[in-house]
């Protein structure tokens, strides 16, 4: 009971701010989103309706909704698979003073704006471009690749470059979980260096990878720069839809659409949360 | 080196998808730097023989730039400060929740999952109706709730480091509970703490959707580098880019030699 | 608004009328192109305008002329989010003057974010060229919504050295260019250009490019969207930096966008140029608009001060030579002209007859607000999609 009266007022700042500056503004995106819109007045209506709901399946809507989380299912996923090596030569393999480098030198280019670095990306990427040009130098190409830039590739590769410390980061801290003595008997079982890895390593890490997918998934779900400035002509994503919404400031569907999103995200979490026992992740104590 | 990690084939290919990860990061910023020392409009690498700092030297007149920096370094502060206390609050508070702790978690986690743009833009609405004139504060307050729940969880990662049995030993040993938190867990996730601040300070420094609805009349750096990017820029922007790398370059670095002279004496 | 309107006409006491009366008698003395002559009213007006209409340092000699301390906010140019922000949001609580593209005003208006201007207290609207005040959108039920800030005409941007002289808009749907051309990523821009193409060069029954009805939208879209499919564009591009990029780094060869680029291509020593189609121009006005919250706080008066700067001349004249942009007036040229040491009178002239003349052709006018704006979104939405 006491530890209970105290976890309520260790929580309440968090709740405090997630009442009044989340909640009480996803009413009035939830509200709003059964509004009508009227032409006459250029603004909403008190109305209740479900068109805006039902605008969300005209115009190949859905299939942005979808498409959006596709691409940022596969940011995370390359972010892991890209971020799990450098986690460990960072926690593993480095000399302290070495990992403290590295982990400076993944942190310090986001500082820099992400709006210009993915604009460089187009210089880069570009038929003129750093890599174009290396690849004919060196005679490998004739003719500069083109769907080096204004492709998925380069949406992949922008999506990358832009969210990678945030898988880097997790990782690390679950990966001081790792006891040296597990893999030292793992080693004296005569397991070798892969089969350490799925079995002890990657298991124990599952918190940091579920937060560093998380994090990754959820940012690139809702990025637009990235896709506007890399992607091909007019390539959609939820972000790029709910600003061509509000262009029209058709508020009913732009909220409409961002409860639904919020609603299916929320869902992936919560079945992940079902199949894989995420919470749970962070309270195995021993 | 860690025991499993001497073997020579392993090291060579964490060594080079490490490197690979590197060169991605770096490509574009690197590349910006490069830029930033052309004295001509186009952006592009220059010749070695071309370097000038043309640009750092006109940067110095762009008010308008250094007000936005100005402006958002004071946001990503704000909003560091307060978002890494209250996470730091959220997770203790995971601690002694018990069967609530599935229902905090995702509680805090939920304002992860609006998009930006519509956060920022019902926020202003509420404020509006409050009315509360928007300045950085404002700003701030869209971007707290998106920092939250990433320093919350990074902050919940690292105390997987925290041990029961550790903070049952302290109690019975007649620990208070401020005891146990401030000599056995805040020691332990301490670079969780440090995750949080990083965390919330990029997140901050670079929102871009959560800030346009909220600014009061002085834009922040990512608005203003957005409109200059829009309306014609003057290669200044990427001096301004290329001073921040080598300024976080610099901070970190002086912050090395200070450590180990620290270690030495 | 109504109640506001009154309020603002209200204000027009005796008191004003008379400064009115003298100001305008000072006007007609060409006092505008005389700077401290206006400096008497003053005040701080804040101005939340488009990026290029930002004159950086200079905004301080509207302090040194008028008395006017002018803090100038970049609005992002995309005419959503600040009707959103207009309407819903706060803009109201904290920018006074607003400098948007043309088409929203009858919107704003009809919401009540945005009150009319007073003609009557501008003393340099004499001298705003007459065509410039005929613009569509800026006068809603008879009142002055928008005063023409900006005014200019768009074509295509192209590469000279490889494609020789380019008259049509049909370079940009030529399968010879398949992958080497671009559009706006914005159907403000793009849905005009290919309706003006297929009216003009295709005989398609299209009557206003910048007012399509239901039929004439899915026209235009569906043939949009054909070539989207067929791999015709490289890109969609937006904003100025992705533009110069696209021309400048070879990756299109000719694209629909704006004329600076083509001067800012040139300046990086590029065979680009800009063409004079025979379809036409897209013509479009970067307009000023009155904050409701400007004339509650008491900045009425400074806004229409403000306004009466904007038209002097030197803001003309600067804006001609920082950006080719062209204020609709005649003060432009008469304050170079005054002041030679200031600015080469001949290159503002150059600018301001360039301007006039692509007017004086074919037009058809930029909207952000077509009466079937949904359906564009609608359509535009698909069009990403495909």
């Amino acid at each position: 009971m006491f530890l209970i009266r105290r976890g309520l007022a260790l929580s309440s700042p968090g709740f405090l701010l997630i009442l009044l500056l989340g909640a009480v503004p996803l009413t009035v995106i939830l509200v709003w989103s059964f509004w009508t819109w009227d032409p006459a007045t250029y603004w909403i209506q008190p109305t209740l309706s479900l068109d805006a709901y039902a605008a969300i399946g005209d115009a190949g809507r859905w299939s942005v909704i979808v498409g959006s989380f596709g691409k940022a299912f596969l940011a995370a996923f390359f972010c892991l698979l890209v971020g799990y090596p450098s986690a460990m030569a960072i926690h593993f393999v480095a000399t302290p003073r070495w990992s403290f480098v590295l982990m400076a030198a993944f942190t310090i280019p986001f500082f820099t704006s992400y709006l210009i670095r993915a604009f460089s990306w187009r210089l880069v990427l570009g038929r003129t471009g750093m890599v174009n040009n290396f690849l004919m130098q060196i005679g490998l190409i004739d003719e500069p690749l083109d769907w080096l830039l204004f492709s998925d590739f380069a949406v992949m590769i922008g999506l990358i470059a832009s969210y990678l410390p945030f898988v880097i980061f997790p990782l690390l801290l679950s990966l001081r979980k790792v006891e040296p003595n597990f893999l030292a008997a793992s080693q004296d079982l005569g397991a070798g260096f892969l089969r350490t890895l799925f079995t002890i390593i990657i298991p124990l890490t599952k918190p940091g990878i579920f937060a560093g997918f998380l994090f990754v998934f959820i940012m690139a779900a809702g990025s637009s720069t990235e896709v506007q400035m890399l992607g091909g002509a007019g390539a959609p994503m939820i972000s790029i839809m709910i600003n061509d919404v509000m262009r029209v400031v058709n508020f009913p569907l732009a909220f409409a659409i961002s409860a639904v999103v919020i609603v299916a995200l929320f869902t992936i979490v919560l079945a992940g949360n079902r199949v894989f026992g995420l919470t749970k992740m962070f309270e195995d104590f021993k | 080196m860690t025991i499993g990690f001497e073997n020579r084939t392993v090291r060579v290919v964490i060594g080079f998808l490490t490197a690979a990860a590197l060169v991605v990061v770096y490509l574009p910023p690197l590349y910006l730097v490069g830029v930033s020392f052309n004295p001509a409009l186009q952006p592009a690498l220059p010749s070695l023989g071309d370097l000038s700092v043309k640009w750092y030297v006109e940067l110095a007149n762009e008010r308008g730039l250094l007000a936005a920096l100005r402006e958002s370094l004071l946001i990503a502060t704000a909003t560091t400060v307060i978002s890494v206390s209250v996470a730091l609050a959220a997770a203790l508070a995971y601690l002694e929740l018990g069967k609530l702790r599935n229902a905090w978690f995702l509680l805090v986690l939920m304002p992860m999952f609006v998009p930006g743009l519509i956060q920022g833009l019902a926020l202003s609405v509420i404020l509006n109706r409050w009315q509360v004139v928007p300045f950085w504060g404002t700003v701030a307050m869209g971007h707290l709730l998106w920092a939250l729940p990433f320093a919350f969880t990074v902050i919940l990662t690292s105390m997987v480091s925290v041990r029961r049995s550790y903070l049952l030993a302290a109690a019975d040993l007649g620990a208070s509970w401020w005891q146990r938190v401030t000599q056995i867990i805040l020691p332990l996730i301490i670079p969780g703490i440090v995750g949080g601040v990083i965390f919330s300070f990029l997140l901050s420094l670079n929102e871009f959707a959560r800030s346009s609805y909220l600014v009061g009349r002085q834009n922040t750096l990512p608005l203003v580098l957005f409109g200059k990017m829009n309306s014609g820029a003057s290669p200044t922007i990427y001096a301004l880019s290329g001073l921040i790398l080598m300024a976080s370059v610099l901070a970190v670095a002086l912050f090395m030699y200070l450590s180990a002279r620290r270690k030495r004496a | 608004m109504n109640r506001l309107q009154s309020h603002l006409h209200g204000s027009l006491g005796r008191r004003q009328m008379l400064k009115l009366t003298a100001s305008g008698i000072a006007g007609l003395a060409a006092s505008s192109v005389l700077p401290a002559a206006a400096a008497e009213a003053g005040g701080n007006v804040a101005f939340w305008g488009t990026g290029t209409l930002d004159i950086g340092n200079d905004w301080q000699r509207a302090m040194e002329s008028a008395g006017l301390d002018i803090s100038f906010s970049d609005n992002g140019n995309d005419p959503g989010p600040i009707v959103a922000r207009l309407v819903a949001g706060n803009a109201n609580a904290i920018y006074d003057v607003s400098g948007v593209q043309g088409g929203a005003e009858k919107e704003l208006a009809t919401q009540g974010a945005v009150v009319p201007w007073d003609t009557g207290k501008i003393a340099n609207w004499d001298k705003v060229w007459s065509w410039a005040k005929d613009i569509p959108f800026l006068t809603v039920d008879g009142n002055q919504i928008g005063l023409p800030c900006v005014v200019n005409a768009d074509s295509i941007i192209y590469r000279k050295d490889k494609l020789g002289v380019v008259d049509s808009y049909g370079v940009i749907f030529d399968p010879k260019l398949k992958g080497r051309v671009a559009m706006e990523d914005a159907w403000i821009n793009s849905a005009i250009f290919t309706a003006m193409y297929l009216k003009e060069s295709e005989n398609a029954p299209i009557v206003e490019p910048g007012n399509l009805t239901e039929d004439e939208l899915g026209l235009v879209m569906e043939f949009l969207i054909k070539h989207k499919r067929d791999g015709q564009f490289r890109t969609f591009w937006s904003g100025w930096e992705q533009g110069v990029q696209l021309v400048a780094d070879e990756e299109v060869d000719a694209m629909t966008g704006w004329e600076p680029i083509v001067l800012e291509g040139q300046k990086r020593g590029l065979d680009v140029a800009y063409a004079a189609p025979v379809e036409g121009y897209e013509g479009w006005g970067n307009n000023l608009l009155l904050h409701r919250g400007a004339v509650e706080r008491g900045l009425g008066d400074a806004a229409h001060e403000f306004a009466n700067w904007i038209y002097s001349g030197f803001y003309g004249a600067n804006l001609s030579q920082s950006r080719g942009y062209v204020v609709p007036s005649d003060n432009n040229v008469a304050y170079a002209e005054a002041n030679p040491g200031e600015f080469d009178p001949a290159a503002v002239r150059k600018t301001v007859d360039h301007v006039r003349n692509k007017f004086s052709g074919k037009v058809y006018w930029q909207n952000t607000r077509p009466d079937n704006f949904q359906l564009y979104e609608e359509w535009w939405q698909k069009l990403r999609n495909s």
